[in-house]
């Protein structure tokens, strides 16, 4: 049966039908979207935290939006050179539009993947340090590991009914062990590997022996043959003192900590949380003290700076003022010389950079070995680190997939229907109309998008 | 709906026209954002009205929305109303004596 109504419009609406649809699908969208930017409201009116201002790139941004706007000029054209019958430059139109598409979600995919590899550490007077974890030679990042050493014994809590504690080393021990295969000596002397079935049989004898004692769970008590060491990320464990470790199965180890400080190569330093910045933490000797200097000379230049350009405005009350003077970003490993002067129409740390500082493309920075102890808070640039990078993910990351979707659409009608532009063209021209449509509508999100979260 | 051949050859140009107003108002967007007006909200404002004007451009003109069937304007007039309930919903959390401002005050 035929669709009815795909060429012609219907008598009664004055429209054929595709197009009611996808006005109706659009309407119901402009709610999905609207909840978003409604939620988006309510996060940033109750952010107890500074709201990012051009913290994003925004110059990718900007070329995205200038991709976006493009291909929103392309689509209407390739409908309009079905239209006119001219066809050949309806597949040129179209192919750019699906290209474009394909630009901007690359941009997006660099995008994500910088914020991913960029990390957010709170201290505890509310300094946070921003950079990037340690890599290997071959670009792997090395992730945050609480290192634990000569570990001798581990205890292993079996409860007779299953409990939301069970042991299960083989599970939550064993990869976190440095030797691929332990062995332990249990309790009778018998050695064994810690594996499945192994286990099984250790388990099953404790329980057996605890049942005929009457108790509620057992305690099994395994000794390493060799002095183990093991290392896992604070996520992996529930907690450690200088000589034991508990991990997520609710096994301790006895042991001794080998280390515990995280490793960053510091690229800002954003005091606006802290009451006093200049005293921040951050300049304590064992971190950053020898960029102290160059952090107040930043703030004071950009304090007397705003002062002189806006007279009247009110500095306390102005965001990108509190950003450029209190959030400092760092550009080398070594701290600008003190009586370095302020040039040209560059800022702050930029300033001071030096200039070999850009060789080979990157930045050097300054590496830190915080102490756990001064850490509250740590996470890479996603949805864990605030509200903002959570509704930034959610808005952008549904843009996204409304981009794709959409390219996936446009490209369809570009591949498997040629036949169709040979001797239907009109119901072609609406099946581009209304894809089109939908199309416009993601340049229009995106139109929204780009300023709330880039610029504003 | 621009339907006689005379009239999207006149379209054609149109849209051209339009999308290099809307890179135009891109760059006036990041410009403005970079100026401080004497509150952070009154950025906001202004960057939201530019938004705005260019999403109406897209509306109108791409998605031909200066000239449709009545029916479809029905089906948007709901859609309009639901939005602006959802935008003002916010305005409940100000009845909350004990809400936090926030750090920069949109209205002030």
């Amino acid at each position: 049966m035929d669709i009815p109504y795909t060429v012609h419009a219907r008598p009664d609406t004055g429209l054929y039908n595709a197009k009611i649809g996808i006005w109706l699908f659009l309407a119901s969208e402009v709610m999905l979207f609207g909840g978003l930017f409604s939620a988006y409201i309510f996060l940033r009116l109750g952010a107890d935290y500074p709201w990012p201002v051009h913290d994003l790139d925004v110059t990718l941004g900007f070329w995205n939006t200038i991709v976006l706007i493009a291909s929103s000029v392309t689509v209407v054209m390739a409908w309009a050179s079905v239209k006119l019958r001219r066809y050949g430059q309806y597949k040129i139109y179209m192919a750019v539009t699906v290209i474009c598409a394909g630009v901007f979600m690359f941009n997006k995919s660099l995008e994500y993947k910088a914020k991913f590899k960029h990390y957010a550490v709170k201290l505890t007077d509310g300094t946070i340090l921003t950079g990037h974890m340690p890599e290997d030679d071959h670009h792997h990042t090395i992730p945050y590991q609480i290192k634990f050493g000569e570990i001798t014994e581990l205890s292993l809590t079996i409860p007779v009914k299953k409990s939301a504690i069970t042991a299960d080393p083989v599970g939550y021990v064993v990869p976190h062990i440095e030797d691929e295969s332990p062995k332990f000596k249990t309790a009778d002397g018998k050695e064994i590997t810690l594996d499945d079935a192994s286990f099984a049989e250790l388990s099953a004898a404790a329980i057996a022996k605890a049942e005929s004692e009457g108790k509620g769970s057992a305690t099994v008590k395994l000794t390493a043959v060799t002095p183990l060491k093991a290392a896992a990320k604070p996520s992996e464990i529930f907690g450690y003192t200088a000589d034991s470790i508990t991990f997520r199965d609710g096994t301790t180890a006895k042991g001794k900590l080998i280390d515990d400080k995280m490793t960053l190569l510091v690229d800002g330093i954003d005091a606006r949380g802290v009451a006093q910045p200049d005293k921040s933490l951050a300049f304590d000797h064992r971190y950053l003290g020898a960029w102290q200097p160059a952090f107040v000379a930043n703030r004071d230049h950009h304090i007397a700076e705003f002062e002189e350009k806006y007279p009247t405005r009110d500095k306390d009350k102005s965001a990108t003022l509190q950003k450029e003077s209190l959030f400092y970003k760092i550009h080398s490993s070594t701290p600008p010389a003190a009586d370095a002067a302020h040039g040209g129409d560059k800022h702050g740390a930029e300033a001071h950079a030096p200039a070999e500082g850009g060789h080979g493309g990157g930045h050097d920075y300054p590496t830190v070995v915080i102490d756990k102890k001064d850490i509250t808070f740590f996470s890479n640039f996603t949805p864990k680190l605030n509200t903002y990078y959570a509704i930034y993910f959610t808005l952008t990351g549904l843009h996204g997939l409304h981009v794709v979707a959409g390219a996936l659409v446009l490209l369809y009608f570009l591949v498997f229907n040629g036949r169709m532009l040979r001797e239907d063209p009109e119901h072609l021209a609406n099946r581009v109309e209304v894809g089109g449509l939908f199309w416009h509508f993601v340049d229009l999100v995106w139109i929204f998008l780009f300023p709330l979260l880039y610029l504003l | 709906m621009a339907d006689n051949i005379e009239e999207i050859q006149k379209s054609v140009k149109k849209y051209l026209i339009i999308g290099a107003l809307l890179i135009l108002f891109t760059g006036i967007t990041v410009w403005l954002s970079y100026v401080e007006l004497p509150t952070h909200g009154l950025n906001i404002l202004v960057g939201m009205i530019v938004a705005t004007f260019k999403a109406s451009l897209v509306a109108l003109i791409f998605m031909h929305l200066n000239h449709e069937r009545s029916v479809i304007y029905k089906v948007l007039a709901f859609t309009v109303v639901f939005a602006i309930v959802l935008f003002v919903l916010f305005y409940f959390s100000k009845m909350d004596p004990l809400i936090f401002d926030g750090f920069y005050k949109l209205s002030e």
